[in-house]
């Protein structure tokens, strides 16, 4: 044991060391900032660095002299002789209030704000639809009974030999009940009357950002008679995501737009349409 | 808009009082103390202590030196704002439910309650605005309300008036100097007690809150109503705000009734309803409990409520109200700026 007299122990030399902490350290940038480097030790008895980069602003108000007097009274009854500025105790600061005061403002869109905020803390679930990649859930996809799933196209193509496969939310191997095999899986498909036609339904893509809905309406209404329009967007910058879906009521109409709109301009994008890919 | 939130309280908020200036909000609760905070950071300048009661009113004088309150130890008292000394004392046989200063700081007056034989009375003394000087014993007029007690009274432009709303929703006017009942209109409905009633900067009218769910502004020259504004819920008070045409309403189901209701069917939140059309244009919540009373920065800059959660909530305004226009108060503005090119 080699060691330095009055250092007998490894335990007592580590915590020595761990006490002497570097002083504090303030460097003057050249933006004009401070760094602030603090050492500390923390209550695990780990030592914590701080560094803390401090811009400092004078900002110089005028204030009445009445009120500027008034700021410097002595603090009385039960604040006497506490120091200055708020005490925690009695002064808090309480969570953000959005106040944007508007016209015809009603209760209900206090509602809607709620709802709002219901969708705003379902956005960190990630949510993505398996058929258009939407933000939405597969089973509440517009697209659900026209288009397969993505990267099902294998799985949806053997439905005919496998009937029993066809899955009610796309996923191949999920549990179908007995009463619904054997119609191709689609039971939601039942209502009849909703039924859409997947036959003149367009895939279109490669779509700008800025694109509208009502702009490829009436694009592709020149063709026939339009009934309906999706455009995927973006949930928070309610931007185009680059594809959409348009349905028309003929599968004529829509076989002439597919030829004509495929290599379209529009805004400064080629746009590439084909046949939706038909549901299982 | 981050409101600040003041705990200094220990009971429901009754009044809440901002200063001429502004710098100062005084703070009444049913427990006995009356606080003054600092209100844009929130800070506790202090409180002043001698009530024996529960605190129903506040108010300060125009040079914010004096400081007067009433409560229902059936006094009404007189501090020095600076110190929290207590330089006078009134007695009463009665709750005292409002006390106000005049215009130019020289009277106050005090509401007192209608209880065990006693008819409810505004009474008017002669204030020496010098905290130093010897404040006069007694009152310098008396007005006995013989149909139905006052709840709430203010001077008017230059004292020449007192108008107090009664707690069968009538306002009535009265002359400062003789005490002369000029004038009496029943503004709100029959048997809903008139809540709250607070000046426009010149004092030419007034807004005054009622239990029948509707605040109104009247003419303190004619009494006549000029504007209505409507609620879904009693309301405790009501305010001006300078600056923007605008109007704060606070109230709330009844007290008693809150604890069995959720916060969000109660209705705490203040109301903001544009001055001329009468209509509503948002809310703000954040109150537990109904708000007893909303008070406006005189600068127009923010407003806090006192609730009878406890709390007083300050908030500082932020560049949405102040850009928020009608339609047609833009197009308006946009002429104006384009004939003054």
């Amino acid at each position: 044991m080699s060691r330095v007299a009055g250092r007998t122990d490894w335990a007592e030399e580590e915590d020595e060391d761990s006490l002497q902490l570097p002083q504090q350290t303030i460097t003057k940038n050249k933006d004009g900032t401070e760094t602030i480097v603090t050492y500390s030790i923390r209550e695990d008895g780990k030592k914590v660095k701080t560094t803390r980069r401090i811009k400092k602003t004078t900002i110089k108000t005028i204030v009445n002299p009445r009120v500027a007097e008034r700021k410097h009274w002595a603090k009385f009854g039960l604040e006497k002789g506490k120091p200055a500025g708020p005490q925690t105790d009695t002064t808090s600061v309480a969570e953000n209030i959005l106040f944007r005061p508007m016209a015809g403002w009603k209760a209900t869109t206090e509602d809607k704000s709620e709802e709002a905020k219901k969708k705003n803390s379902l956005k960190d679930a990630k949510i993505k639809c398996r058929i258009c990649s939407g933000d939405h859930w597969t089973t509440k996809c517009p697209f659900k009974d026209t288009m397969a799933p993505e990267g099902v196209d294998s799985a949806a193509d053997m439905k005919d030999d496998v009937p029993e496969t066809g899955a009610l939310g796309g996923g191949g191997s999920s549990y179908v009940p007995p009463h619904l095999r054997g119609r191709g899986g689609a039971g939601e498909k039942m209502g009849g009357k909703f039924e859409r036609d997947d036959l003149a339904t367009l895939r279109v893509t490669n779509v700008s950002e800025f694109a509208e809905e009502q702009e490829l309406r009436e694009l592709f209404g020149r063709f026939g008679h339009v009934t309906r329009v999706f455009l995927a967007k973006d949930r928070e910058t309610n931007r185009a995501k680059g594809f959409a879906f348009v349905s028309f009521a003929d599968r004529s109409d829509a076989a002439k737009a597919c030829e004509k709109m495929d290599g379209y301009g529009l805004h400064h994008l080629i746009l590439r349409v084909e046949f939706a890919k038909k549901a299982n | 808009m981050r409101p600040i939130l003041l705990s200094g309280h220990e009971r429901a908020l009754t009044q809440v009082k901002y200063s001429p200036d502004g710098d100062i909000i005084f703070s009444v609760s049913k427990d006995h103390v009356v606080c003054a905070w600092f209100s844009h950071n929130g800070e506790r300048l202090g409180t002043y202590h001698g009530h024996q009661g529960a605190l129903w009113t506040v108010d300060v004088d125009p040079t914010s030196t004096l400081l007067a309150t009433g409560g229902a130890d059936n006094t009404m008292r007189l501090w020095k704002v600076e110190t929290g000394e207590l330089l006078m004392t009134w007695d009463f046989p009665t709750a005292v439910k409002r006390v106000e200063f005049s215009p130019d700081g020289r009277q106050l007056l005090g509401v007192t309650e209608k209880r065990s034989g006693h008819l409810g009375t505004i009474v008017v003394f002669d204030i020496n605005p010098d905290p130093a000087a010897k404040q006069s014993k007694e009152h310098s007029l008396r007005i006995v309300c013989e149909d139905s007690k006052a709840t709430v009274a203010g001077f008017s432009y230059l004292a020449r008036y007192i108008i107090a709303g009664h707690e069968d929703g009538s306002v009535s006017q009265f002359d400062a100097k003789t005490g002369e009942l000029l004038f009496n209109t029943q503004a709100h409905e029959e048997d809903m007690q008139v809540t709250d009633l607070q000046w426009s900067q010149d004092r030419t009218y007034f807004i005054t809150a009622s239990k029948d769910k509707t605040a109104k502004i009247l003419a303190a020259d004619s009494l006549e109503v000029l504007k209505t504004y409507t609620a879904d819920t009693p309301l405790n008070s009501a305010a001006i705000t300078p600056v923007k045409d605008y109007v704060i309403l606070g109230g709330g189901q009844a007290a008693m009734d809150v604890t069995t209701t959720s916060a969000r069917q109660g209705k705490f939140e203040a109301r903001f309803y544009h001055k001329i059309f009468q209509e509503e244009i948002g809310r703000v919540r954040g109150h537990f409990g109904p708000l007893n009373y909303v008070a406006v920065h005189p600068a127009g800059t923010g407003y806090c409520s006192g609730g009878e959660d406890g709390y007083v909530r300050v908030h500082h305004f932020d560049k949405p109200y102040f850009d928020f226009m009608y339609e047609v108060e833009r197009e308006y503005a946009q002429a104006q700026a384009q004939a003054n090119l």
